[in-house]
């Protein structure tokens, strides 16, 4: 469903330095398939992501979603795209304080042809899926942050995506609310036949994923099943 | 997108900014009001007078006018009835006067009718019967004029008229079911013999109002023009004193809309700086959107209904403070207009200046939602081909060239186009804007660099605060405040004091000649234009103390499309041309000449109308006619359409009479002014109709003339100095507000309340003092150009100052005020709990 095929991307630091933040990457990802990007700051983590999410243009190499090429995608079918085939799971922070919790989790849909009201249903099931369905109407600021990154998760599942990207969804949580989150998020996912691609750096949440993939200086290694948890624990 | 979600949208994420959103609303409601207000004034100035004088005139076509208050003989009318195309011909004896009741005066326009005006004039006249302005012996008044001087119908009223006060009857008057809004004329209606007999002018007229038969105009026209020229009338179109008004307001309208444009990009800056203090939320607003699948083009629907909402949210407001601004202040007619004009009080909204406001309001908050968010708008893909941003030192390079060449551009308008003062003006706000991230970034780093020789704990803190790239654009908001604030303040207030000191500089001296005045009593004779029989001089050179008595002749002359005030200047007068009022010429020369004779100073505008020099030679349309050469040009004398100084000699000749309309009275000197003044009003007695009045008071009553002809320009600048402190506790507010989660970060690190006060009082000096400092600066450059532009477009004495004490007011004010908001809600903000943090 996903394929990177030998992608590279490079950013210019300072007015001469090049840095190879994505360097010749390939992954496959089945549906309903979760995989783990794993490794530490700066290693190219969110670029891959941001790569995925056609919000960057590679320099070489391709980037394929059902087969089809993203770099041959416009800005307006990239964002199609990006609304109705992916979901983002961004951090905790990332909601709209005032705002209720059925408005934030909706804010996907709002941009699809459905109405308030008839998002505002959509996403009903999903957040009480997620254990929210007490807190519909509570604002975002008065939600704990385990409760935060599940709206998060309600909102990225909201339009059915084929793909789940997650971008550190555990990174403010403590570990027994972010391996709530992850349980709930991987098995919504292969109950959905959802794939999902989550970058992090914390070993505990990579081991939640079918695969684990570690990234370094912008080069992907794959870790096999049998050397996961010495690999993890290493770090 | 569905409208219903982007406004679900809208609704969802203004809870969050609701106080900034506000702020923003508040800079560009109070822009739309000045906007809307100015030209609701400017409207209803130039409406009423069109509005009375179509109620007068009605259906005719054509006017026949005298050229001085004298008027012309009534035995003209039937010489004028039997020209060719001629259907109709109606005399009208008009003449201003003060109406004087038991609650007080009002200067008003009497107007003496035929009866055949009953049914041929237009609606304020035909609200007389025929019978009434035949029949009557008495007077009609507007309701409201009746009950400002305290007469009702079948009372008396005292009318001063030049130097002789009749008392007339009241016989009616006319409430707005007969007439509507012209009941807010300043006018008086009488029979024509009855406004004659009350004159003292039997058999005159001042006008012949013509109606013309259909297709037989240019035959009319030809032979009444003939008449005109050989009986020294002006022949003009019925309506004319229209014209004459809209080129005499000219002045007042445009200057009052040259600062009130200012005053609206200053407001609208004002909401440009409020929001860009919440630039990062909606930055990441964006950001997420378009994570989330959101295309350019919804996210740009979003934004615009953002705006429009905005927009139209506060342009609506704005309109109602501007209603309330139009109503309440800038209702003042300019009273020294009223000396020669019957200016009504009616308040005229036309849709242009609703729909004008209202596209200004909605276009700022365009502009203000928009601008700061193009790059992360179009940044549809970071790819590697994309554009790269400019490295860090081209763009400040950039930077300063755009300032120093906006710059450039002001000084360009400053000596040679003054007239373009607006563009100057946006211009020199560009530039401020552009430098002053430079110059804060200039600050910071020596901040930084004094971090090494002061070990307080603030400084570090502050030094920290204000390199962060977090808080930039919300700190340059905050300085971008302050500057516009200062600029704004200086540049309006500034040039309003120098018009102001102009205006007083010209008063002192025009009143510098002579000590007492013997001239007719009324507020409408403020330029000595009412000329009234000459008096015995020997019995006034002989009070004990007069040094010597002095005919000046004046009045108000329909020249072109403008009625100028012309001044017959004693030939004893010791400085006919005030000397700071020269802008041509030779000050001794012009004297020399005036007194010699066949010479006249004019006005720089009038010149330029009749593309005249010093030296050429105009035939002035007097009476009778005469040929004068320019001996000098000179300011407009603080009278808008212009004025010309004769000497009193030439003015006799030019209009055939050597009636005066004052006497210059000189002393003796040591002699007691008060003693004098008795003196003279001993040997004038009660029934002269004359008044005695010291140049002090003439002085007095002239400057209070003046100020309240800027009423408007003063309610502005006050208005831009309140918006200034306002907009600057605004930014404060927030800005120190949305800094409490930072604040309680650093409690948790260990740091005191007092250290966090003090580093936040720091930083906010830095960025309010740099701020301010060079929007002060830049607003000392604005009012040399406002100052130009009000000379060169309005004709008004100004004084070219760099006074920098407005500034240093200015400055005072908006600095205190900002200190004031970090001093007290910054204390409570330093003590925000650490547990927000926290939680946060």
């Amino acid at each position: 469903m996903l394929e990177l095929r030998d992608v590279v991307k490079h950013y210019l630091v300072g007015d001469t330095e090049r840095v190879r933040a994505v360097d010749g990457i390939s992954l496959c990802v089945a549906p309903g398939e979760l995989i783990a990007l794993y490794g530490p700051s700066g290693s190219g983590k969110t670029t891959l992501l941001l790569l995925v999410a056609a919000l960057l243009a590679p320099d070489s190499g391709a980037v394929l979603i059902d087969g089809q090429d993203l770099s041959q995608l416009n800005e307006r079918r990239a964002a199609r795209l990006r609304l109705h085939e992916l979901g983002f799971v961004r951090q905790a922070l990332h909601l709209m304080d005032s705002a209720n919790v059925l408005d934030n989790a909706a804010l996907k849909l709002l941009g699809t042809d459905l109405s308030v009201g008839a998002a505002h249903r959509r996403v009903t099931p999903i957040l009480e899926q997620l254990g929210l369905g007490a807190r519909l109407e509570h604002r975002a600021e008065q939600l704990s942050m385990g409760e935060r990154q599940r709206v998060l998760i309600a909102r990225a599942l909201s339009t059915e995506p084929k793909l789940v990207l997650a971008d550190e969804p555990t990174s403010s949580l403590d570990s027994a609310r972010a391996h709530e989150v992850l349980e709930l998020l991987g098995g919504i996912c292969h109950e959905r036949g959802t794939a999902l691609l989550m970058v992090t750096h914390d070993p505990r949440a990579a081991a939640h994923a079918d695969r684990v993939h570690s990234l370094r200086d912008g080069k992907l290694f794959e870790y096999a099943p049998t050397e996961r948890s010495t690999a993890l624990s290493s770090y | 997108m569905r409208l219903s979600n982007v406004v679900r949208l809208y609704r969802i994420r203004l809870r969050s900014r609701l106080v900034q959103e506000a702020f923003a609303l508040a800079g560009i409601a109070i822009g739309v009001a000045l906007l809307f207000a100015s030209q609701v004034a400017a409207s209803s100035l130039s409406g009423s007078v069109r509005q009375i004088t179509g109620g007068i005139v009605g259906p005719m076509r054509l006017q026949l006018a005298a050229r001085a208050p004298q008027g012309f003989s009534e035995s003209l009318l039937g010489e004028v009835e039997r020209l060719p195309g001629v259907s109709a011909a109606l005399p009208v004896l008009e003449l201003r006067v003060d109406l004087l009741g038991p609650a007080g005066g009002r200067t008003v326009d009497l107007l003496g009718a035929d009866p055949r005006f009953a049914y041929l004039a237009g609606p304020l006249v035909r609200s007389f019967s025929t019978a009434q302005l035949a029949g009557l012996q008495a007077l009609a008044l507007p309701t409201p004029i009746a009950r400002a001087i305290g007469v009702a119908p079948y009372e008396h009223v005292k009318l001063q008229i030049g130097s002789s006060a009749p008392s007339a009857a009241v016989g009616a008057t006319i409430g707005a079911q007969d007439v509507g809004p012209l009941v807010d004329s300043p006018i008086a209606l009488g029979p024509l013999r009855y406004v004659q007999l009350l004159s003292g002018m039997r058999g005159r007229v001042t006008n012949i109002f013509v109606r013309v038969r259909a297709g037989e105009d240019r035959q009319a026209t030809s032979a009444l023009a003939r008449l005109a020229a050989a009986r020294s009338l002006n022949l003009r179109p019925a309506d004319f004193e229209a014209t004459l008004f809209d080129q005499a307001a000219g002045p007042t309208n445009q200057s009052t809309l040259l600062f009130s444009a200012i005053s609206a990009l200053v407001g609208f800056l004002f909401a440009f700086n409020a929001l860009l203090l919440t630039v990062a939320q909606r930055r990441g607003m964006v950001e997420d959107l378009r994570l989330d699948g959101y295309t350019s083009r919804m996210i740009l629907e979003i934004l615009l209904f953002d705006a429009l909402a905005l927009g139209l949210l506060a342009s609506l407001v704005g309109l109602g403070f501007g209603e309330l601004l139009s109503a309440r202040l800038f209702n003042a007619k300019p009273g020294y207009l009223s000396l020669g004009f019957p200016v009504g009080t009616q308040r005229i909204v036309t849709w242009q200046s609703v729909a004008l406001a209202l596209l200004g309001g909605v276009l700022a908050a365009t502009i203000g939602v928009f601008a700061p968010l193009r790059r992360e708008m179009f940044a549809a893909r970071a790819g590697a081909g994309a554009g790269a941003p400019l490295p860090a030192r081209l763009r400040v390079l950039a930077t300063i060239v755009l300032g120093v060449a906006c710059l450039g551009v002001t000084t360009a308008i400053l000596i040679a186009a003054p007239r373009d003062a607006i563009v100057g003006i946006v211009s020199l706000m560009v530039a401020l804007l552009a430098l002053l991230p430079v110059v804060v970034a200039g600050v910071v780093a020596l901040l930084t660099r004094m971090r090494r020789f002061s070990s307080t704990v603030a400084t570090h803190l502050a030094a920290i605060e204000l390199r962060s790239r977090a808080n930039r654009a919300r700190a340059l908001a905050v300085s971008a405040t302050g500057a516009v604030a200062v600029f704004g303040s200086v540049a309006i207030q500034g040039a309003h004091a120098n018009l102001q000191q102009g205006l007083d500089r010209l008063v002192r001296q025009l009143n510098a000649s002579a000590q007492l005045l013997v001239i007719p009593p009324g507020e409408d004779n403020l330029l000595a234009t009412t000329p009234f029989h000459p008096l015995k001089l020997a019995a006034l050179r002989g009070v004990p103390g007069v040094h010597a008595v002095e005919p000046l002749r004046g009045s108000l002359l329909d020249y072109g499309n403008r009625r100028v005030w012309v001044i017959g200047a004693p030939a004893g007068q010791r400085a006919p041309v005030p000397p700071s009022q020269l802008l041509g010429g030779q000050l001794r020369t012009a004297d020399t000449r005036l007194r010699a004779g066949g010479w006249a100073v004019i006005s720089q505008a009038l010149a330029d109308e009749h593309h005249l020099r010093v030296g050429q030679s105009f035939l002035l349309p007097s009476p009778t006619p005469q040929r004068f050469r320019v001996a000098a040009l000179i300011t407009n004398l603080g009278w808008p359409p212009g004025a010309i100084i004769l000497g009193a000699g030439d003015y006799a000749r030019a209009w055939g009479s050597e009636d005066p309309s004052a006497y210059y009275v000189t002393l003796t000197p040591g002699v007691a002014l008060t003693r004098v003044r008795a003196g003279l009003e001993r040997v004038l007695g009660s029934r002269s109709g004359l008044v005695v009045e010291s140049s002090r008071q003439r002085e007095l009553r002239q400057r209070s003339a003046s100020r309240q002809g800027l009423a408007r320009l003063t309610e502005i600048s006050w208005l831009v100095l309140i918006a200034a402190v306002l907009a600057m506790a605004a930014a404060m507010g927030s800005m120190i507000w949305q800094r409490r989660p930072q604040l309680a970060d650093l409690k948790v690190d260990g740091f005191t309340r007092r250290q966090l006060w003090h580093a936040l009082l720091l930083e906010s000096a830095v960025l309010v003092g740099t701020g301010c400092t060079l929007g002060a600066a830049f607003g000392i450059f604005g009012q040399v150009l406002l100052s130009h532009a009000l000379a060169v477009v309005t004709g008004f004495p100004v004084v070219f100052s760099t006074d920098a004490s407005t500034a240093l007011l200015s400055f005072l004010a908006v600095t205190a005020v900002a200190v004031a908001i970090v001093a007290l809600p910054g204390h409570l903000a330093a003590r925000a709990r650490p547990a927000i943090s926290l939680l946060e």
